[in-house]
C-alpha cells in the first residue's frame, strides 16, 4: 500500500486526518486530477484519532455559525453519503456559566445563533436539570443548550473518507513524512519525503498541529501555535447524560459517547510546540477530576479507564486558515483549526477545494485566508468560544 | 437484578465465594462466568451498594454490602437481552450498519445505546467525595512483592536502603526494612519527550479508592506475569478459565468442574496437573507435550492430545463438551465431554510498565510477546529502571530471585552501568502462530469467536478489517475496537497481534507495539480528585 503508485500529482496533501482526506475526497469528486495525501503515522495518528466528537453551532461569530449549521446537515448525511456510521447523535450541548459575565456572553452566543434560524436557548439554572438531571448546580448562574448540536465517534468518519478517496482513485500514502517543501522560481514543484520526492504543483498543508513546522519547512513563518490538550475516558456506563456539557470558568466539557464511556477533557497549561509527544500528566487527572466531580458528584466512583493527549493548531484570532499563501504560490493551508476541526471538516474542505482549483469562496478574506497575519491592519473580529 | 451476596467477615482477601455465578457481556449479552480471577477481566463485574462496574473478585465486602449483577433483564441466568446473540450469530455492525432508512436513525441510536455499557449511573448510599491521596517521594522503588521483587527488596535493605514497594495484591507480612503497601497499582505516567533527567513519576491506585502520586529515582520492575488467553469458537463461554483463574476461583465459584480439558503441554500445564489431576480428563495441547506432564497424565490415566487444534467450547450455558481436531488437517474434528476448560499454554510478562517508562521494547518470539530489551543484571535502556523475575525472562522461583538480587545489585550499582542492546532479530516462531494459522484454514467453530470478550469483538470483525486494507494493530484496534475494554487488552491483543502478522503476511513485530493507555486499571475520579496539590508535573 505505501509504495508510491505514481511520481507526478496534481494535488500532494500533507496529512492524513480528516482535514486531508476530505480535502482530498472533495478534489477527486470535482475531477481535480491524480491526489496524493501523505502521512507519516498510521491513519486516525494525528488529532482525528484523539478527539471528544463534538460538534456544535454555538459560537461567538456568525460566520461560525453558519459554517457548522452546514457541517451539521452533512453529518447527518454522512453515513448514507459514505459507507460508515459516525453515529452522530443530536443531544444538544450544554453551555454553563458561573459568573454574570459568562451570562452576559452565552447571552450574546444565542443572539449569533439564533440569527443564523437556529433554535438556541437561554437556560435558567434550574432548566439545565432537564437536560442533563446528573449536575450539581451549585455555582452554576445561567446556562444555553441548543438541541441539534451533537456528538459522533470520530474514527469511522477517518475510515469512510478514507475508503471513499480509495475507491475514487486518490493514494493515501502511511508512513511516509514529508521532509522538505521544493519550490522553484518561486512556486511549489513538490515535495520531499522518506518515501522519495514527490512532484506536485500544488501542495496542502494538513497537518494538524504540525501545520506550523511544516510551513516552516517551506520557509514560511506562520502565527499557528500547537498546543497539547489532554482528554480522558472512564469506564463505560449506562445512558445517564444526553448533551455534551461545557463549563465556561475552566473549560471543562464532557458527553457519554454511544459505547457508555464519558469522554472529556478540560486544558490544563503545558510548553507549546509538538516536541513533548503524547504523555499524560498528574496534573490533568487531578484537575480535570476535581472538576467533573464538583459538576457531577456521583461520578467520583467511576473508574478512569484511559487518559490521553493531542495538539490543537491555535491561531491569535481563533479563525482557520484557509486558501493559498500569498508568499509561495502552490502552498496552500488547510490548518488552524484549533479544537474543532473535526466538527468543522465536512464543510471546510469544500472551501479548501475551491480554493484549490482556483474558485472563489464565501470566505471573508480578513477572516480565514494566511495573507491576513501580513496585514498590519487586520480585523479585529475573533472567534473566542474555544473549549470543548 | 438478583442480588449475590450474603455478607459475612472477610479476613483480607475478597472471599470469593461471593462472586456472581453468571453475568452478561456487554453487547451480545452472552453469557459470561468469572475467567482469569486476578482483577483484569470484565467477567465478575456487579454492582455494590450503588457503585457500578467493581470486580466483585477484588472487592472486600462488609456485612450489609449489596452486590447485584448489571447489565441483564430481568436476571443473568435468563437475560431477555440475550435474543440480540441468537439472532445476529455473525454479530451486529455497528460500523456500517444502522444507517437507512434517515428517518430510523435517532431510533436505531437508542437502542443501541441501551445495549452498550455495562453498569448504571452511580447511586451510591454515601454521599461520594474525593478519597484523600497523597504523594510519595522515595530513592527505590520496587514494583511487585513477589519473589523477584523480596528478593531485590532484601539487597537493598542490607546495603541500607529502605525501598519503598508498591504491590497489587494483598501483604499480609511486612517485610523488614521496607516501607510496603499491598494493593496498590502503579503505573507510569510516560515522560514528556525531550524532557532530560528527572524522577520517574507513577501514579499508584490503592483499593479504598484513593490515589498516590510517586516519584522515584531508581525503579525495579519486578511485576511478574499472567495466564494468556486463547480464542475458539466459545472461548468466552462459563467454564473456559485461565490457569490462574482456576487455581484462584476453584472451588469457591461455580461453574465448578470436576471434568476439565487442560489446554497445554508446557510447565504451567504440569502444575495444573498437579493441581487438578484428579477433576482433569485430558490435556490438549497445541505442539508437543513435555515428558514430565505426559508422565503426570499416564500416572493419573488422563488421555493426551499432542497438536491438536481447539476448535470449540460446546453449550451454551456453561461448557459442555470441546471439539477438537488434529493439526494436520486431514482427520475429521471429534468432541469431548467436558465441563471446563484450563487454558495453561502460556504466560506472559507484563510489559506495560517497561513501555509507559519509555524502554526500548523487542519482540520475543519464543513467549510471543513484547518485553523490554534487558541486560545481564536486569538493566533496560532507560538508566535507573531494572527489570526483574518474568520480565526479564526468568521462568523459575530460583532464576525469579537470581534476577532480583541482581536488579537490586546493579541498581545499588555507583555510575551509570551498561546499556542493553536489543538482541538481533531472529526467524524463530511462536507456536501459536503456526496454530493459528491452521485454526484460521480449518474454521473454528460452529459459534461465535469472541476475540475481545470485554467488548464483544469477534474474530471476523478483525479478519473483515485486514481484508479491507486495514494494517497494524493500532489502526484495527481503532477500526474494531479490539482492546478497547476494561482488561486494557491485556487478553485480546497479544491474538490479535499473532492473527494479524498471518493476514498481513508480516512479523509480529512489524504489527505494532501494543500500547497501553495510563491509568491501565481503572481508577476511580474521586482518587484523582483527592490527589494532593503540591506536585506539579509540568517541567
Ligand atoms: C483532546 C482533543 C479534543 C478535541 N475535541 C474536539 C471535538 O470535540 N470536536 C472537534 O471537532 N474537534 C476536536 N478536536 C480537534 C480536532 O481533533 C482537530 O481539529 C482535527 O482532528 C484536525 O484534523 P487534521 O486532519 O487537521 O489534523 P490531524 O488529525 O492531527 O492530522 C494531521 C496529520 O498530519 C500528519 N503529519 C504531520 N506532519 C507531517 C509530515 N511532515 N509529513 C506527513 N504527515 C504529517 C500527522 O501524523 C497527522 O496524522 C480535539 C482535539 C484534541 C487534541
Amino acid at each position: 500500500m505505501n509504495a508510491p503508485e505514481r511520481r507526478t500529482y496534481q494535488v500532494a496533501i500533507i496529512g492524513g486526518g480528516i482535514v486531508g482526506l476530505f480535502t482530498a475526497y472533495r478534489l477527486l469528486r470535482a475531477g481535480a486530477g491524480p491526489v496524493v495525501v501523505l502521512e507519516r503515522g498510521f491513519l486516525s495518528s494525528g488529532a482525528s484519532g484523539r478527539n471528544g466528537g463534538g460538534v456544535r453551532q454555538q459560537w461567538d461569530s456568525r460566520v461560525t455559525v453558519r459554517l457548522m449549521r452546514e457541517a451539521v446537515q452533512d453529518w447527518k448525511q454522512f453515513g448514507r453519503e459514505f459507507g460508515t456510521n459516525v453515529w452522530f447523535r443530536q443531544g444538544g450541548y450544554l453551555f454553563l456559566a458561573a459568573s454574570p459575565a459568562e451570562v452576559t456572553r452565552l447571552g450574546q452566543v444565542t443572539e449569533a445563533v439564533r440569527s443564523e434560524g437556529l433554535d438556541g436557548r437561554l437556560l435558567e439554572p434550574s432548566g439545565v436539570l432537564r437536560y442533563a438531571p446528573s449536575l450539581s448546580l451549585d455555582g452554576i448562574l445561567g446556562a444555553t443548550f441548543l438541541k441539534t448540536d451533537g456528538t459522533l465517534y470520530p474514527f469511522p468518519g477517518v475510515w469512510g473518507v478514507y475508503e471513499a478517496v480509495r475507491a475514487l482513485g486518490g493514494e493515501v500514502r502511511l508512513g511516509v513524512e514529508v521532509t522538505g517543501v521544493r519550490a522553484e522560481g518561486g512556486r511549489v514543484v513538490g515535495l520531499a519525503t522518506t518515501g522519495g520526492p514527490v512532484e506536485a504543483p500544488i501542495v496542502v498543508n494538513a497537518a494538524g498541529g504540525w501545520s506550523g513546522d511544516v510551513s516552516r519547512l517551506a520557509g514560511l513563518s506562520v502565527p499557528n501555535v500547537a498546543s497539547r490538550h489532554e482528554i480522558l475516558a472512564t469506564e463505560p456506563l449506562k445512558p445517564f447524560l444526553d448533551p455534551m456539557v461545557i463549563r465556561l470558568s475552566d473549560g471543562l466539557y464532557f458527553s457519554q459517547t454511544m459505547r457508555g464511556e464519558v469522554v472529556g477533557g478540560l486544558s490544563v497549561p503545558h510548553p507549546t510546540g509538538t516536541r513533548a509527544g503524547v504523555p499524560t500528566s498528574t496534573t490533568f487527572l487531578r484537575t480535570m477530576s476535581r472538576s467533573m466531580v464538583r459538576l457531577v458528584p456521583s461520578l467520583a466512583p467511576v473508574g478512569v479507564l484511559r487518559a490521553w493527549s493531542g495538539y490543537y493548531d491555535d491561531t491569535p484570532d481563533g479563525f482557520p486558515v484557509i486558501g493559498e499563501d500569498p508568499r509561495l504560490p502552490g502552498f496552500f493551508h488547510a490548518n488552524g483549526f484549533s479544537g474543532h476541526g473535526f466538527m468543522l471538516s465536512p464543510a471546510s474542505s469544500k472551501r479548501v477545494a475551491q480554493a484549490v482549483l482556483g474558485e472563489r469562496t464565501d470566505l471573508d478574506p480578513a477572516l480565514f485566508s494566511p495573507g491576513r497575519f501580513l496585514d498590519p491592519h487586520r480585523s479585529t473580529e475573533a472567534e473566542g468560544l474555544q473549549p470543548g | 437484578m438478583e442480588p449475590v451476596l450474603v455478607p459475612g467477615p472477610t479476613a483480607g482477601r475478597p472471599d470469593l465465594r461471593r462472586l456472581p455465578p453468571r453475568t452478561r457481556s456487554t453487547r451480545y449479552h452472552r453469557p459470561r462466568a468469572p475467567f482469569c480471577g486476578v482483577g483484569y477481566c470484565t467477567n465478575c463485574l456487579v454492582r455494590v451498594n450503588g457503585v457500578p462496574n467493581v470486580r466483585s473478585c477484588r472487592y472486600d465486602a462488609a456485612p450489609g454490602d449489596v452486590m447485584t449483577v448489571e447489565n441483564a433483564w430481568p436476571s443473568a441466568r435468563f437475560d431477555i437481552l440475550g435474543v440480540f446473540d441468537v439472532l445476529f450469530p455473525h454479530g451486529i455492525d455497528t460500523l456500517r450498519g444502522f444507517r437507512r432508512p434517515a428517518f430510523a436513525v435517532p431510533w436505531y441510536q437508542r437502542v443501541v445505546r441501551r445495549l452498550a455499557g455495562t453498569g448504571a449511573f452511580p447511586t451510591p448510599s454515601l454521599p461520594p467525595r474525593p478519597a484523600p491521596g497523597r504523594s510519595m517521594e522515595t530513592d527505590v522503588l520496587v514494583l511487585g512483592a513477589g519473589t523477584a521483587g523480596r528478593a531485590a527488596v532484601e539487597t537493598f535493605v542490607a546495603e541500607g536502603v529502605r525501598p519503598l514497594v508498591l504491590e497489587r495484591e494483598p501483604v499480609p507480612t511486612p517485610i523488614a526494612g521496607a516501607e510496603c503497601l499491598g494493593r496498590t497499582t502503579a503505573v507510569f505516567l510516560p515522560p514528556p519527550r525531550e524532557s532530560g533527567p528527572r524522577p520517574f513519576e507513577l501514579i499508584a491506585s490503592v483499593s479504598d479508592g484513593s490515589a498516590i502520586d510517586v516519584r522515584a529515582r531508581t525503579v525495579v520492575v519486578a511485576v511478574g506475569g499472567y495466564d494468556a488467553s486463547l480464542w475458539f469458537a466459545g472461548s468466552d463461554r462459563p467454564g473456559v478459565v485461565t490457569a490462574e483463574g482456576a487455581e484462584r476461583l476453584h472451588p469457591a465459584v461455580r461453574p465448578d468442574f470436576s471434568h476439565a480439558v487442560v489446554f497445554g503441554g508446557g510447565p504451567r500445564a504440569f502444575q495444573i496437573l498437579e493441581r487438578f489431576g484428579a477433576q482433569t480428563d485430558a490435556v490438549v495441547a497445541p505442539g508437543s507435550i513435555d515428558p514430565d506432564v505426559a508422565r503426570k497424565a499416564s500416572e493419573l490415566d488422563i488421555p493426551l492430545f499432542p497438536r491438536t487444534l481447539l476448535l470449540a467450547a460446546v453449550g451454551r450455558r456453561a461448557v459442555r463438551g470441546v471439539r477438537l481436531a488434529r493439526r494436520g488437517g486431514d482427520q475429521p474434528p471429534f468432541r469431548l465431554e467436558a465441563d471446563a476448560v484450563i487454558l495453561a499454554h502460556r504466560r506472559l510478562p507484563h510489559p506495560q510498565l517497561f513501555f509507559q517508562a519509555g524502554a526500548q521494547m523487542e519482540w520475543r518470539p519464543g513467549v510471543g510477546a513484547y518485553g523490554p530489551v534487558v541486560g545481564g543484571a536486569g538493566a533496560t535502556t532507560v538508566p535507573g529502571l531494572f527489570a526483574a523475575g518474568e520480565s526479564a525472562g526468568a521462568a523459575s522461583p530460583d532464576r525469579a530471585r537470581e534476577s532480583g538480587i541482581a536488579a537490586a545489585t546493579s541498581a545499588l550499582a555507583p555510575g551509570p552501568g551498561s546499556r542493553p542492546t536489543p538482541s538481533p532479530p531472529s526467524d524463530e516462531h511462536n507456536e501459536l502462530e503456526g496454530y493459528y494459522q491452521e485454526l484460521l484454514t480449518a474454521g473454528p467453530g460452529p459459534g461465535k469467536v469472541v476475540i475481545c470478550p470485554c467488548e464483544d469483538v469477534l474474530l471476523g470483525e478483525l479478519l473483515e478489517a485486514t481484508e479491507r486494507g486495514y494494517r497494524g494493530i493500532e489502526v484495527i484496534k481503532r477500526y474494531t475496537g479490539v482492546g478497547t475494554g476494561l482488561c486494557q487488552g491485556r487478553y485480546c491483543l497479544p491474538d490479535a497481534l499473532l492473527v494479524l502478522a498471518l493476514r498481513e503476511h508480516r512479523t509480529p513485530r512489524e504489527v505494532g507495539y501494543i500500547t497501553q493507555r495510563p491509568p491501565v486499571v481503572p481508577t476511580p475520579l474521586g482518587a484523582f480528585a483527592g490527589l494532593p496539590d503540591e506536585v506539579e508535573a509540568t517541567p
